[in-house]
């Protein structure tokens, strides 16, 4: 049958424009709110919005340390999007960074006799199963006894950050090392480098293919849909025969999945080894990326790249402008908020439903 | 009017008119309910009552008429005013708060005050014992409220009317929750509160509480009152008649014959959310071509019958057999593989996934179909076609099967969701209030749908509280009342008029 090729009937414009702009109407606000703390502050807005863009966007290298400085988000705010898309508000991807790090990185530092095609599956495997387990209890307790997903989750983060804080500071310690540190993973370990000298690396290219993944997994499989279906409401999900509270198992298991495979790329792309303080609250700055990226993978992308690169003018625009660097902070918080903000009136909208 | 103006009137409606739209909720509405009396409203549903009391207790205005007072027109500027004038309601759902106790509970919000802001108890035990004795009942106030049985509850709610100074009481359906033991206890607790000089206005379908506790009653019917008697002048029957009125359903013809048993249900013990037997020992069939409709007042175990029928019920026991296989334990994903469907009562927040596609809509439970779908992944082409085909198939109106199904009418969503549960040939079909908030058309192109299932051999279950409804689509009809079936008529036998009755406790047939 010829029936795999077909399209669906495309939706009228008018739908796509409504998310387009709903979209970036967190990021519009955004950007006028804190132009009216730089006009305050005693700057040019304009100015400053073109600085941010040109030290993001402006060349090859500086587009390589924006994508650099994606990968980690877009892998995190995958990872929550994995698990709303099911109904649970996971905000324990941080958690998952971290262990799935530390996880990744042992492997790393201890199967050195491996090459690279054996051990960088093997150490990212261990990321993947280290963080899944992590949210198994969560999603056994919110699945079953209707736990709150967000108390357990987040608490699990102080857990998860208090628990390797203390492996590498004993037990995982770098011999000889004053620092909070693992020894370094082995070359054989580490991702390749995608455009030396920048620390762009294979990394992004796997959160590619696995936005692609979650594109095609919840558009065109049975699962997809019974998930998108279990997460818009689950009385009907159940009405229908769907089992909702194995499919919140599911989701975040491979919730947990996705933000250990963030810590294992973290670990062997970027820093090498895990440190105390490890992750400068990727799973969090995930959330707001899942949220103004509404959940779909393009909207995920552009949402990382967008905090990705703020994160990386930020760190530049000092050196070039008397502009301080908490200006980029409170914009990077102001789009959170806005974010934020759309998502409570969804969550709203849904309640009086 | 003098009448209106006798200020023995504690509580009393002139002319009281509420429209929704085109619906008229309560029609030129009068009744009066003087100090120290007991005063019935009885109704079926639909009948207004809830209209009544909302604007009663000062949630909702009339368009036309007044409020009556002490004998005088008054006009309520919300519930906290109405309160103040005395009125005072016991939902049904109670406004009790779970980690107090009882005592806690009776004076929440006004707390006796102590020194320094605390709670007086000493004076708040004093209080509730005040109460106790006159409503001649016996509490144990440190009781927290989840511990407390449901009976107490309701009965410190009652209490904490009186406690903040209430002396009118609206009761909506306050035995619905109850045993009959505490039934007789409440129905002695509310006599006892009369004799004190209070007003109770009590509202029921339940003919023999009614008869048991009411000094007069008023009939309501289609949003009008049909009659207004002293409990002297009224008995069962009489009362029954006025609530249901003349029936105009036509009953539809019939094609195709009855065969063998699809579904049986044996000696089925089922219990709601809160514990409460819903069903006890009932027993059920339905043969392949033959609607059977399940008829009661809301609350007599059709939920739990639903419920249990796919399998989200808390059945105690008995058994389901669905086409002869035992399906008691099984999930609803192995029913519906056994040729169950079923037709939601909620069709916004059941039946249906509004924020969906109409499209996901409509194959919601049939996606793992093998002509849908193929080792995990979704025949995307395929399902276009045949989401396309039932809708055109079920008249369902829409700019695109690709919009939301918020974007269609109620009943075009409502043909989306009868289209998909009859999409597949299912053997058995549970059909819980097809029609609800559909428009006239709609009803016959749904009744249509269901007649024309079941003369293709299909078995429907029909639960409805629309009687019209059932005499028109049903081949037998089951009277459902207290979790037990109390009657049967089938088509054509004269037994249609003793259907009212026995759906209101009139004893067996």
């Amino acid at each position: 049958m010829s029936d795999q090729t077909a399209a669906l009937p495309a939706p009228p414009s008018r739908i796509r424009w409504t998310s387009l702009a709903e979209t970036l109407t967190p990021l519009l606000l955004a950007l006028v709110a804190a132009g009216v703390v730089l006009v305050i502050a005693g700057h040019n807005p304009f100015e400053v919005y073109w600085l941010l863009a040109v030290e993001s966007f402006g060349g090859t290298r500086r587009i390589a340390a924006t994508l650099a400085a994606s990968t980690p988000l877009i892998l995190t705010g995958l990872a929550t999007a994995a698990a709303f898309r099911a109904g649970a508000f996971n905000v324990g991807v941080e958690g998952c960074v971290f262990v799935g790090g530390l996880a990744a990185a042992w492997v790393g530092f201890s199967f050195t006799g491996l090459p690279a095609v054996v051990l960088v599956p093997f150490a990212l495997a261990a990321a993947v199963i280290v963080g899944a387990l992590w949210m198994l209890v969560p999603g056994i307790l919110k699945a079953r006894l209707d736990v709150d997903e967000v108390v357990t989750t987040l608490m699990l983060n102080f857990i998860a950050i208090s628990l390797t804080a203390y492996l590498v500071n004993g037990p995982l310690l770098a011999p000889g090392s004053a620092n909070s540190a693992t020894p370094m993973v082995a070359e054989a370990a580490r991702l390749p480098k995608l455009m030396p000298p920048s620390t762009l690396n294979a990394g992004f290219l796997i959160a590619i293919a696995l936005l692609i993944l979650y594109w095609w997994w919840s558009n065109r499989t049975a699962l997809g849909y019974e998930t998108r279906i279990a997460g818009m409401n689950p009385r009907f999900a159940t009405a229908s025969g769907i089992d909702v509270p194995s499919l919140i198992i599911r989701m975040m298991l491979i919730s947990g999945a996705i933000g250990g495979i963030a810590g294992g790329i973290h670990a062997l792309g970027t820093v090498g080894r895990f440190v105390s303080g490890f992750s400068p609250g990727y799973g969090f700055t995930g959330i707001a990326v899942a949220l103004l990226g509404r959940g779909s993978a393009i909207g995920i992308l552009l949402a990382a790249i967008l905090f990705g690169a703020l994160t990386t003018s930020g760190a530049t625009i000092q050196l070039f402008s008397d502009v301080p660097i908490e200006i980029v902070n409170i914009l990077q918080g102001m789009v959170m908020i806005f974010a934020v903000a759309r998502f409570g009136w969804i969550f709203a909208r849904r309640r009086r439903a | 009017m003098s009448a209106s103006l006798d200020p023995s009137i504690r509580l009393g409606a002139q002319g009281v008119t509420r429209r929704f739209g085109a619906l008229v909720a309560n029609d030129r509405i009068d009744f009066r309910a003087t100090r120290g009396s007991i005063h019935a409203i009885v109704g079926g549903n639909g009948a207004g009552k809830s209209t009544l009391m909302r604007i009663l207790q000062g949630m909702d205005r009339p368009d036309e008429g007044v409020v009556i007072i002490d004998g005088a027109p008054t006009v309520f500027l919300g519930p906290a005013d109405a309160f103040e004038k005395g009125v005072g309601m016991v939902h049904q759902e109670f406004m009790l708060v779970p980690g107090l106790t009882l005592l806690e509970n009776l004076v929440l919000a006004h707390e006796p005050a102590g020194a320094f802001g605390t709670i007086d108890r000493a004076k708040a035990l004093e209080a509730a014992r005040d109460l106790e004795r006159q409503a001649g009942v016996k509490l144990d106030w440190d009781t927290p409220e989840e511990d407390a049985p449901i009976h107490v509850r309701q009965i410190v709610e009652i209490l904490r009317l009186l406690y903040r100074g209430a002396d009118v009481l609206i009761l909506d359906e306050p035995t619905a929750v109850l045993a009959p033991a505490q039934v007789r206890e409440l129905i002695a607790l509310l006599k006892k509160l009369r004799d004190e000089g209070r007003t109770i206005l009590f509202i029921s379908h339940k003919l023999d509480e009614v008869l048991a506790l009411a000094d007069q009653i008023t009939v309501l019917r289609n949003g009008k009152v049909v009659a207004s008697l002293p409990r002297g002048e009224a008995d069962k029957p009489e009362l029954a008649r006025l609530m249901i009125g003349e029936i105009l359903a036509r009953t539809e013809p019939r094609t195709g014959t009855v065969g063998e048993t699809v579904l049986s249900v044996d000696g089925l013990t089922a219990h709601d959310a809160r514990g409460r037997v819903g069903l006890s020992g009932m027993s059920l069939g339905v043969r392949k071509g033959e609607i059977v409709g399940i008829a009661g007042v809301a609350g007599n175990g059709q939920d739990e019958l639903a419920a249990a029928l796919i399998g989200l019920g808390r059945v105690s026991a008995g058994r389901i057999t669905l086409a002869g296989v035992d399906i008691t334990g099984l999930d609803l994903a192995r029913r519906r593989a056994l040729g169950l469907s079923y037709l939601s009562p909620d069709r916004a927040a059941e039946g249906l996934c509004l924020a969906a596609p109409i499209a996901d809509n409509a194959i919601a439970g049939h996606h793992r179909r093998a002509d849908l779908c193929r080792r995990g992944v979704l025949r995307r082409g395929a399902i276009r076609q045949h989401v396309e085909a039932l809708l055109d198939r079920y008249l369902v109106k829409r700019a695109s099967s690709a919009l939301p199904a918020s974007s269609l009418s109620g009943g075009n969503q409502q043909k989306v969701a009868v289209a998909r549960e009859l999409d597949g040939d299912p053997k058995f079909m549970l059909a819980c209030q097809p029609t609800r908030g559909v428009d006239i058309r709609g009803i016959a192109f749904i009744h249509q749908c269901l007649i024309d299932f079941r003369d293709r051999g299909g078995a429907v279950l029909l639960i409805s509280e629309e009687l019209d409804e059932l005499i028109t689509l049903s081949d037998r009809i089951v009277v459902l009342y207290d979790g037990r079936v109390t009657g049967e008529a089938t088509r054509g036998s004269a037994g249609i008029e003793q259907i009212g009755r026995l759906m209101l406790g009139g004893g067996r047939a």
